[in-house]
């Protein structure tokens, strides 16, 4: 039988969290469950598994990246495009640790910024399921259900201080 | 009778009372919670409520920037360098002066913003957002002013590495090559480090717009929902943004120290002059947002809940902090060049002190040393918006001299004194006046389009900040969420 995805908006976190507590005990997984909400709300606050990123591994990639590109532009191309300096070396070092530093964080940045996007699907303009009041300081949770216990959840959630509990659809953000 | 009468008729309160109101929670920020939708509204109707006095200022700034920017920055594109003031022996002049100046300028975005986020400042909240559009600005108009420098300003892509026909090759031991890519570095970075915290803004502000608004922020907001992954990928790097980008602003304007304390001569080569720029840097950088914060508050509606007398006290206090490390400097490189004993070095500084620009450097000291550091003590002075202003202002007026005496001035002082000439800027004063007036209008720009006050940091602050009751005392509190 196919799943139906049910929003519930709740006004606080406690509500909220106790209804993804409830939403545990009748079998739904957290791997079932989203949240959303216009504050970061912290995961334990409502008993959800920390959510995973890659952006961290990202900027550490990045970062080497930006290194081995410095390293390269610092002592390889010197040789490639010889720059004669009276008296100085084609690659000194001191002044290599200046184009090091840079580009190793230049990457970094760039990469830790690209990372928020890769991991976060961004930019997704596609309709999505939202609710808007959820920039207003409500929480969303969005759960899937099998599709006959749809009354069942509804009944259960909306007695533990929900708002509304109603179908999910998705919208043009 | 007479302090009775006052008490009676409302001019002056019981000592009581008076103690009271010091110390009700409610006039911070943090401790005088609204309901989210009531802060969004306030920040978007602050977006979209123009008067007539906006657009009065908003069409003197952009004739300002097409005739004293771009007109004459074509003009000189045109006519070559020989239009500008900039000749033997001061070949560095007010574009330089500009450029040092902007990028200091900058740094107080990102002193504030990452700083104080690294140490769970909590009074940030509300300007970080203001003092980081300060950094991206401030480097568009430093960026302008190097490319105003360098007069054929279409020959700049040889600084990349491209290889051409020509075989030139930038040498990237060369100071001027630093500055190039810890400029780059600092602009792609800081406008990075501004566009991340702002997309769950653009994505209340697409939620409560119509129209032309509703595509901007949908294309801007990049579909963001709220979800615990976008928040977690997001929080997770600007924690990084905030850790990394403080070297970033320390190597930046420590390069453009280098530029001139690498070279032997008279006032530049000194050991100091890094960490003394960027103490020069911070000092303008925080008297610039003084007088941002200043004019947002008394201009934009609502913005008087958002900032308050508390974040120009805290605002204050930092800058004091500030002015005591910028003296602290400023003495050491000053009394080490003056013990040297060297010839030229002590000629130019004599002529600092009784020459011609012997105004400025006078200027110089009272503005940047002397008022900070006398005013800033109290706290009433601190916790008055237009004082504090004006303070930031004149900080700001003695650092531009501070930067147009080390360049211009010292250059004129060298050890050929048959090359002695004194500078004097020409077209530089109209390019100077359109880059202000740039600045100023990309803010008034910003002002309509995008919420100065980071609405979600906010609430999430006042999320965290609690009243407990510790005996008859409600004690302000502050949880740990993260």
């Amino acid at each position: 039988m196919a799943d139906t995805t049910l929003l519930a908006v709740f006004q606080d976190i406690d509500p909220a969290a106790n209804a993804i507590e409830k939403l545990h005990e009748m079998g739904i997984t957290d791997d079932q469950i989203n949240v959303i909400s216009g504050v970061p709300v912290a995961h334990r606050m409502l008993g959800r598994p920390h959510p995973h990123t890659n952006v961290s591994r990202l900027s550490l990639g990045g970062a080497i990246a930006g290194f081995a590109f410095g390293f390269f532009l610092n002592f390889g191309t010197p040789y490639l495009y010889i720059v004669p300096v009276g008296g100085q070396y084609i690659t000194p070092i001191p002044p290599g640790m200046i184009l090091l530093f840079e580009m190793t964080m230049l990457f970094a940045l760039l990469a830790t910024f690209l990372g928020v996007f890769l991991d976060s699907y961004f930019p997704n303009y596609r309709p999505m399921e939202y609710v808007a009041e959820v920039s207003d300081g409500k929480i969303a949770v969005f759960f899937k259900v099998p599709e006959g216990d749809q009354k069942k959840f509804t009944d259960a959630i909306g007695k533990l201080g929900a708002e509304s509990v109603k179908r999910a659809e998705a919208q043009q953000l | 009778m007479t302090a009775t009468s006052k008490y009676f008729s409302g001019t002056e309160k019981p000592h009581e009372t008076q103690h009271e109101e010091e110390h009700d929670p409610r006039q911070y920020l943090m401790y005088d919670p609204k309901p989210r939708g009531e802060m969004n509204a306030m920040v978007m109707e602050s977006m979209l409520t123009t008067s007539w006095k906006f657009w009065v200022v908003f069409g003197i700034l952009s004739v300002l920037v097409a005739t004293c920017f771009f007109y004459a920055w074509g003009y000189m594109i045109a006519e070559g360098l020989w239009v500008a003031g900039v000749m033997r022996p001061s070949y560095w002049g007010i574009f330089l002066v500009n450029t040092v100046f902007w990028i200091g300028i900058s740094h107080a975005g990102t002193f504030i913003s990452a700083i104080l986020r690294v140490f769970k400042a909590e009074f940030r909240r509300p300007f970080t957002r203001a003092a980081e559009l300060m950094t991206t600005f401030g480097l568009i108009q430093a960026g302008a002013s190097i490319f105003m420098h360098l007069g054929r300003v279409w020959l700049a892509y040889w600084l990349f590495p491209l290889p051409n026909a020509r075989q030139l090759w930038p040498n990237f031991h060369s100071p001027l090559m630093w500055d190039l890519l810890a400029i780059t570095t600092y602009v792609l970075g800081s406008t990075m480090y501004l566009f991340l915290p702002l997309i769950p803004d653009l994505a209340m502000a697409r939620d409560r717009s119509t129209g032309w608004r509703k595509v901007f922020y949908r294309i801007l907001a990049l579909g963001f929902r709220g979800t615990e992954g976008e928040w977690r990928h997001l929080q997770t790097a600007m924690n990084f943004f905030a850790f990394a980008i403080i070297p970033v602003m320390f190597s930046v304007h420590t390069i453009v120290s280098w530029d001139f304390a690498m070279a032997m001569r008279p006032g530049w080569s000194s050991t100091v002059f890094g960490p003394y720029f960027v103490l020069g840097a911070l000092h303008s950088g925080m008297g610039a947002v003084a007088v941002v914060l200043f004019i947002m508050r008394t201009t934009m509606k609502h913005m008087d809940y958002f900032i308050r007398k508390e974040h120009f006290d805290a605002l204050g206090k930092l800058m004091l902090i500030v002015t005591f490390a910028y003296s602290y400097f400023f003495f050491n490189d000053y009394i080490v060049q003056w013990y040297g004993g060297d010839r030229w070095t002590d000629t130019l500084l004599h002529w600092l002190e009784e020459g011609p620009m012997a105004w400025m450097f006078y200027q110089l000291i009272f503005f940047n040393l002397a008022l900070p550091a006398f005013t800033l003590w109290n706290r009433k002075i601190r916790q008055t918006p237009w004082l504090l202003a004006i303070i930031g202002l004149l900080i700001n007026l003695g650092m531009y001299w501070e930067r147009y005496l080390i360049i211009p001035v010292s250059l004129t002082i060298n050890r050929m004194p048959f090359t002695w000439k004194l500078y004097e800027p020409r077209i530089e004063i109209f390019l100077t006046i359109g880059t202000f007036s740039m600045f100023l209008l990309f803010y008034m720009i910003a002002s309509r389009l995008i919420p100065l006050v980071p609405v979600w940091e906010v609430q999430e602050g006042q999320m965290t900040h609690t009243l407990r009751k510790v005996g008859k005392a409600h004690v302000p509190t502050v949880s740990e969420f993260e």
